[in-house]
């Protein structure tokens, strides 16, 4: 049962990690999106062509391809470069601060910043606020 | 008496008696200042005559035994100058100690000379002894203190060598030569590192240039061709008018604080993984409690099963994570059970075909029917296998080749006295210098994924069990560990 509606706004969750999956997309399908999961940076790659995402959450260590990878790609793809892309990993900086990895990762000259960290263990609101003002929704 | 007149007497043929008089009083006052002793011995070595000094320190020389009166002997030296002259007419030099009359050693160097009468038979010999009592004293303080510094130099536990501005090691201590041989006049690259020209940066160069002590880490190769990480110091050393004729290098062994820091810095990268790997489990659980929470709310079963599942599943993977941690921390002895290498490979095999078959490997098993048990601990042996294959299916995960079809395959057969398990894979493979870090300290390829753990229990549990594991693998074309356990003798083997 859903407790809003979103207006049909889509998230495509990326995570190899199944159960985060699933929690990530009941999550947001409690919440009132409608939410498709891929594995890894290449089933990634042909989901978000499919779906057409307005937003994706994205892990960022994934066997085959990694989530960087996948980042980049979309970031340089004009078709793509505009979907929000949330980083939510588990990968801290030294001493396990988030923080430094949201800084790390935002000034690399290679990709351009995201739009969104979230670190693991994942807080609902903070994910849930973060992404409604992502998508544009009250 | 007869004798000792007998010189004087040939001293006085020929000129006038008074002028013979003042010149033996002149010779007299001369022989008497002579600040040595000086006497003369007949062919018994009997003193005939002899100079003040030695009446001063010796008392009344004359008819005394040389050997009694300047030793204190009964008997005659075993090697004596004075007889030697006598038997062969030549001067003869020595060095002696002798006693004065209070019981004092003189140190001394005696010269003897023939004293010949006109027909030229020695009828005397001249002793001269002169004093060398402090310069022996002052040499045997130089050589005391010699010997200080090069016992000090040769216990110090440290590599220490003294080098020429050509880089040849001109001294070194006991413990340089116990590691890198005593060959002196060698090059100090060679010696150190095995190498045929010298080094970029030396620090013996800078102080041969400088004159000022220098510093820097280097790794040695010793004659065993083991690795050695030292903190080099050099200091120059000079002459006595203040020129650098050498350099000495003392190089101090940090090998095992630099493995400490090592193990210490792989401590921190397993701790950083297994972070990690609780975050991710920690998320799934709470993924899991969300959904079972919206089961309950909703009076939703399929929720509330879901949401279940994902729990168990999460505490399902802590378990074996939490076992291998605290099987690392735990040094034991495995117990000596009999243990069935076919019945282990076909329980862990059993666990993992079903995510074989997911994942599209091919996992195969070859145990030779003849294989003999082994004594140690099943589970031990369990951990170990699950470990090795866990870690060949991640292997070919982790390559990304779409035309190869993957397959990890296991070997179990005999080469007495010990038994072999073989597992091999096609998947990514290693490099050299991956494989060679592997056992040796907490380490993972899999990046944040894994915790470095899983070979370590591997490595542990071979050890423990009297046996070894090693690699051969290369980028690409896979991996292949071989474990070799020793198996059981004959009497223990038990019931097959």
């Amino acid at each position: 049962m859903t407790t809003a509606n979103r207006g049909g706004k889509r998230i495509l969750v990326v995570d190899d990690e199944q159960d985060v999956c699933v929690y990530l997309a009941r999550l947001f399908q409690e919440h009132g999106y409608s939410v498709a999961c891929a594995r890894n940076g290449n089933e990634a790659s042909q989901s978000v062509e499919k779906e057409k995402p307005d937003l994706i959450t994205l892990d960022l260590s994934m066997p085959d391809k990694s989530g960087v990878r996948f980042y980049r790609e979309i970031k340089s793809n004009p078709a793509l470069s505009r979907i929000p892309v949330v980083f939510v990993t588990g990968i801290t900086g030294p001493g396990g601060n988030p923080k430094d990895t949201e800084r790390f990762y935002s000034t690399r000259r290679q990709v351009p910043p995201p739009d969104g960290f979230i670190a693991k263990p994942i807080d609902q609101e903070e994910i849930l606020g973060l992404v409604a003002r992502l998508v544009g929704v009250p | 008496m007869e004798e000792r007149d007998a010189v004087p007497k040939s001293w006085m043929a020929g000129p006038t008696e008074r002028k013979v008089d003042a010149l033996e009083l002149t010779c007299r006052r001369l022989f008497d200042e002579v600040p040595c002793y000086i006497s003369i011995q007949d062919p018994q070595l009997r003193v005939i005559e002899a100079n003040l000094k030695v009446v001063e320190d010796f008392g009344d020389p004359i008819s005394a035994q040389c050997y009694t009166l300047y030793k204190g002997r009964t008997e005659r030296c075993p090697e004596c100058p004075v007889a030697r002259t006598f038997q062969d007419g030549l001067e003869h030099t020595s060095e002696e100690r002798i006693f004065d009359r209070r019981g004092l050693p003189h140190d001394v160097i005696v010269n003897t000379r023939p004293l010949h009468n006109p027909a030229g038979k020695i009828v005397g010999v001249m002793e001269l002894f002169s004093d060398i009592t402090v310069q022996k004293e002052l040499e045997y303080r130089l050589h005391d203190s010699l010997n200080r510094f090069h016992n000090l130099f040769d216990v110090v536990p440290c590599y220490v060598s003294v080098q020429d501005r050509d880089f040849r090691i001109l001294e070194a201590n006991r413990q340089f030569k116990q590691s890198f041989g005593g060959r002196l006049g060698t090059y100090c690259y060679e010696i150190y590192k095995k190498r045929s020209n010298r080094c970029s940066v030396c620090p013996v160069a800078q102080t041969f240039e400088d004159g000022k002590t220098h510093s820097s880490e280097e790794v040695l190769i010793d004659n065993d061709g083991k690795q050695a990480h030292v903190v080099v110091h050099t200091a120059p050393v000079r002459d006595s008018q203040g020129n650098i004729t050498a350099v000495m290098e003392v190089s101090d062994d940090i090998t095992e604080v630099r493995a400490l820091q090592d193990k210490l810095a792989s401590l921190g990268g397993l701790v950083g993984g297994i972070a990690h790997s609780i975050k991710n489990i920690l998320e799934g659980l709470r993924g899991g409690i969300y959904i079972v929470n919206l089961g309950f709310r909703d009076n939703n079963q399929q929720d509330i099963r879901t949401g279940w599942e994902m729990v168990q599943r999460n505490v399902g993977r802590l378990s074996p994570m939490i076992l291998d941690m605290l099987y690392c921390a735990k040094d034991r002895s495995p117990r000596r059970l009999p243990v069935s290498l076919p019945d282990v490979t076909r329980e862990v095999l059993e666990l993992y075909s079903p995510r074989c078959r997911q994942l599209s490997i091919k996992i195969e098993a070859h145990v030779a029917q003849d294989v003999g048990t082994i004594l140690g601990e099943q589970k031990d042996i369990h951990a170990l296998l699950s470990n090795l294959i866990g870690n060949a299916l991640d292997a070919c995960l982790s390559d990304q080749n779409e035309e190869k079809a993957y397959c990890v395959r296991i070997k179990v057969f005999q080469e007495a006295p010990q038994a072999v398990i073989q597992v091999e894979d096609n998947g990514a493979g290693m490099d050299e210098e991956t494989c060679s870090k592997l056992f040796t300290k907490l380490y993972s390829t899999k990046g944040t994924f894994g915790t470095g753990l899983g070979l370590l229990v591997c490595h542990k549990v071979a050890t423990e069990h009297g046996g070894t594991i090693s690699v051969k693998s290369a980028p690409g074309a896979g991996s292949a560990f071989t474990v070799r356990l020793p198996l059981a003798p004959q009497e223990e083997r038990g019931p097959s």
